[in-house]
């Protein structure tokens, strides 16, 4: 043999053929696939015991328990958060925005994960001391120049520790322009105080077996989501035993689909038909005892007799007369019958009138006080942060107290900062909300930030807000730090819900109360004074001392009053109830609302869902893929309903492309001819629309709050967005990609 | 043409042994090579008798691996399990015992078991599921580990960390549990008893 070329080249090839039989390769490829799964960067889920902690989202107020190994309650990953079945308002059910949302959230890189500064223009990371010496360095300078009452604060919540904090550090630095976000909470306060002399009332829902809706999204963002819809399915629950539910307003709402029977009135009649209910049951001469011996009753039955005739109500509301009668009649004959008010669906706080009209129902049929209607709540005995601090003397620019019960209007203290009427702002800070987003109507909004000398914002995200401000403090989430929130918009009972770091915050971030104690202790003085505590959850643990000690309460997740407290009492000027509050010194009656004009023949309103925006708080990026063709289509075009009538009698036709345009701003959009839609209305989602948040969220539709216009409502002066006069115009352009 | 086949004739033999050789040499190599290289052995903290433990408990396998009160499995028992009967005194005359008496139960010190069937963190595995709901046999997965004496050398991979049981004692993975605790074995498993076996069942 002889080792040529030839020899040598047929033994290589046999030795490559014969490695390649063995498993070295397929094993090391093999294996190099799986060493991939150490990199260093690779998460590795800690072994152990599971454990539970108790939490709850401030913004849905959904009972949630976060999933965790034992033994690490803080600092480390949280496995899952889910619902908790032990708490009584969720009872284990959650929202897209409780679960997955908030981790996804978490990670999400349109958070702000260090403090901002603005120089020259330019936004860029500075050190937290830099940023809290900026804030307060001209806060302080402001004050020195006697100027303190030319800042402004607004933030999201008043009941929560923060909202606490907040009102005394305003009062002891010296302005009294300390606004929250608009809610209906107020609206239902002022009509119950008017009413009742008692604002902290509720609806007991989950044991009515008649329940009539007003106007409001019972299933699509009411009090605490969560709970209503728990309430809902137990009616659903029991065949045999079947609640009804009617639902009155202008479009067919998810409520209104899985509603008994829907009552489409025009806009702005839910008040109308209330009172004509409440006529038909004193025709009938089924008038509860408190009701007929109530102050102003033979006024009040005057006026409904007079102006809340059936016939006239049927044509008021465009609601066929026999409707009306058999809600009124089932509304009668039930034992535990409720009529519900609350936020409008375009998230606005309401009519008074219509608030007035739904309480003078129930108190007509007579459950107040009673299982399955409307209750007092005993309120949550937190303790106060510290002993009362004088409020400034400046005048509010909000005009706070002349409305009726002087309360807080985040809308007009900005046309009034804008207007310089009494004065104009020198800084603004924004707490935990979003109002160049949210409005109520956003152009504004953005108008006195940009006319501010200075804003800063404490935010979780580099929102709209965020984007604009001068100093951004980065806001730790709810899974991140102690906080709290309070009773539910129309709870039965008084509620109480603390949550816990369960996941190592971000390294810069800290809740809004850490970053307020940073600027008070340098503002030094009263504002110092006003907040003795070293941290956030000092202040927590303080408030929660009234109701068993922080640590209790973390461990439970929340206090919860035991039962409705059923039973009775008026706090009136009279001591009985008020159907003419002495306030007013004649019963509730509309005045003349929103009204479409040539200009503007169509009515806007919002539509709510829980998916666009559950609590205010921004869509998670999972969020957006969940939304369907008729709300958001190709994946970036608003899509807004309208009746075919309507659109027909106006030359348009589906998927046209249009634009919609109030005095105060304008959209584009998509039209999706809808027969549930009433005729010369127009309704868009809410919550989409963002121009910040990075690409997941940012330019996928418009922003209904653009496109509002707010009204002072007539009766409480509080700011009202419920309809806007819009035109409808072919914006051209194609509707699909 | 005749010059052409003489040309022929002159070349040297199909030498297809050559090939042979080759092949044969190199594929011995790779089979050789591929365990010596890829993995390295690592010593138990102490040896240990499952049989003679599976002799002196009441309830088998779970007298030891026991599921928590929440059904999540505790695996290799922790010290305060065998601590329940150790005490500091060893409890036999077997060296082995004396070393767990005096370096880990007098120190209180974990042990450091080289566990076999330990599977990569991104998996999701479920004892309760498989032994308390499916009704499958320790053994089905783990052998007959629980009759043995002593304890295996542990060899672990070089590359990824993960121990030698979940390919395979055997290169040609043509096994199945017992002998190796794959994906692809599950899979199949899950696939044969009408499981639904799609990724996110094991994988979160």
């Amino acid at each position: 043999m002889n080792w040529d070329r030839r020899a040598f080249v047929k033994f290589a090839v046999g030795a490559v053929v014969g490695l390649n039989a063995s498993p070295l390769v397929p094993k090391l490829m093999d294996d190099v696939a799986i060493w991939t799964q150490n990199w260093s960067w690779v998460p590795d889920p800690e072994t152990g015991a599971v454990a539970f902690a108790k939490s709850i989202n401030p913004a849905t107020q959904t009972g949630v328990k976060a999933r965790l190994v034992k033994a690490r309650l803080s600092g480390q990953r949280v496995i899952r958060v889910e619902g908790d079945p032990e708490h009584p308002l969720s009872q284990g059910g959650v929202l897209a925005a409780d679960a997955a949302a908030p981790q996804q959230s978490y990670y999400q890189a349109m958070r702000v994960d260090a403090p901002m500064v603005r120089k020259e223009g330019v936004r860029g990371r500075v050190a937290a001391e830099e940023a809290v010496q900026k804030v307060a360095a001209k806060l302080k300078a402001l004050a020195q120049a006697g100027k303190a009452s030319q800042v402004a604060i607004i933030a999201d919540d008043p009941f929560s520790v923060t909202g606490e904090m907040l009102m005394r550090l305003a009062a002891a630095y010296g302005t009294p322009n300390l606004v929250f976000m608009p809610s209906a909470k107020q609206t239902l306060a002022l009509a119950g105080g008017l009413m009742f002399g008692q604002g902290d009332i509720g609806f007991d829902l989950a044991n009515a077996t008649y329940t009539v809706s007003f106007g409001t999204p019972l299933l699509e963002g009411f009090g605490a989501p969560v709970a209503v819809r728990k309430a809902f399915a137990a009616w659903r629950k029991d065949p045999m035993h079947r609640a009804t539910l009617v639902q009155v307003e202008p479009r067919s709402s998810v409520t209104a689909s899985q509603a008994d029977l829907w009552l489409a009135c025009k806009p702005g009649t839910e008040g109308v038909l209330a009172y004509a209910m409440a006529n038909l049951m004193i025709q009938a001469g089924k008038v509860d005892s408190a009701a007929a011996n109530a102050a102003g009753f033979e006024q009040f039955k005057a006026l409904l007799a007079g102006e809340y005739s059936l016939e006239k109500a049927s044509q008021a509301s465009g609601v066929p007369a026999d409707k009306i009668k058999a809600v009124a009649e089932g509304f009668m004959k039930a034992p535990k019958a409720v009529a519900v008010c609350g936020p409008g669906n375009s998230g606005d706080p309401g009519r008074l009138f219509d608030f007035m009209a739904v309480l003078a129902l129930n108190a007509v049929k007579g459950n107040l006080g009673k299982p399955g209607g409307l209750v007092l709540r005993q309120g949550v005995a937190w303790k106060a942060l510290g002993g009362p601090l004088d409020l400034p003397g400046a005048p509010r620019l909000d005009g706070g107290g002349k409305r009726i019960m002087g309360s807080y209007s985040a809308y007009d203290l900005a046309a009034a900062a804008l207007k310089g009427q009494p004065y104009p702002l020198e800084a603004l800070i924004v707490v935990g909300c979003n109002p160049a987003f949210a409005g109520p109507q956003a152009k504004v909004m953005r108008q006195l930030i940009d006319n501010t000398p200075f804003v800063a914002c404490v935010s979780e995200f580099m929102d709209e807000t965020a984007e604009l401000a001068d100093v951004v403090l980065p806001k730790a989430s709810f899974l991140e730090c102690w906080g709290d929130c309070a009773t539910p918009y129309g709870a039965a009972q008084s509620f109480y819900g603390v949550h816990q770091p369960l996941v190592s915050a971000l390294p810069q971030t800290k809740s809004a109360g850490d970053w307020l104690l940073a600027v008070a202790k340098l503002l030094g003085g009263k504002a110092a004074e006003a907040l003795p505590f070293a941290e956030a959850k000092e202040a927590l643990a303080a408030r929660a001392e009234g109701l068993g000690g922080l640590e209790d309460l973390a461990a439970k997740g929340y206090w919860m009053q035991e039962k409705p407290a059923y039973g009775f009492s008026f706090k009136t000027p009279s001591g009985r109830l008020e159907l003419a509050p002495s306030a007013l010194g004649k019963p509730a009656a509309p005045a003349a609302g929103v009204a479409p004009s040539k200009e503007r023949p169509l009515l806007m309103a919002g539509i709510p869902s829980l998916r666009t925006g559950a609590g205010g708080a921004p869509m998670s990026p999972y969020q957006v893929k969940i939304l369907d063709e008729i709300t958001l289509a190709h994946k970036d075009q608003l899509v807004v309903e309208i009746n075919p009538q309507t659109a027909h009698a106006m030359h348009l036709g589906e998927g046209d492309m249009v634009e919609i345009a109030s005095a105060a701003g304008k959209i584009n959009a998509r039209l999706h001819l809808y027969h549930g839609a009433a005729p010369g209305m127009v309704f868009v989602p809410v919550g989409l629309g963002h121009t910040a948040f990075g690409m997941y969220l940012k330019n996928k539709g418009a922003n209904f709050f653009e496109a509002v216009e707010v009204a002072a409502d007539p009766g409480s002066g509080l700011p009202q967005w419920a309809l806007t006069p819009v035109s409808i115009a072919k914006a051209g352009g194609v509707s699909h990609v | 043409m005749a010059t052409h086949g003489k040309k022929q004739d002159n070349r040297s033999p199909a030498d297809w042994w050559l090939f042979v050789l080759g092949f044969v040499l190199f594929a011995a190599v790779g089979f050789w090579a591929t365990p010596a290289i890829l993995y390295a052995e690592k010593p138990q903290p102490f040896q240990f008798s499952h049989k003679l433990h599976m002799e002196q408990v009441g309830e088998g396998c779970q007298s030891c691996h026991a599921f928590r009160e929440d059904g999540s499995y505790t695996g290799i028992p922790s010290l305060e399990k065998c601590k329940e009967c150790h005490g500091e005194e060893p409890m036999g005359e077997t060296p082995e015992e004396k070393v767990f008496s005096k370096d880990y139960v007098a120190k209180n010190k974990p042990i450091p078991w080289q566990v076999y069937s330990k599977q990569p963190p991104c998996v999701f595995f479920s004892h309760a599921a498989h032994v308390a709901n499916a009704g499958l046999e320790c053994a089905s997965c783990h052998g007959d580990h629980g009759d043995t004496e002593k304890l295996r050398t542990y060899e672990y991979n070089r590359l990824t960390g993960y121990s030698r049981d979940i390919w395979g004692w055997s290169l040609i993975p043509l096994d199945g549990p017992p002998k190796r605790m794959k994906m692809d074995d599950c899979a199949k498993c899950h696939r044969d008893n009408g499981v639904r076996d799609a990724c996110f069942v094991c994988h979160k």
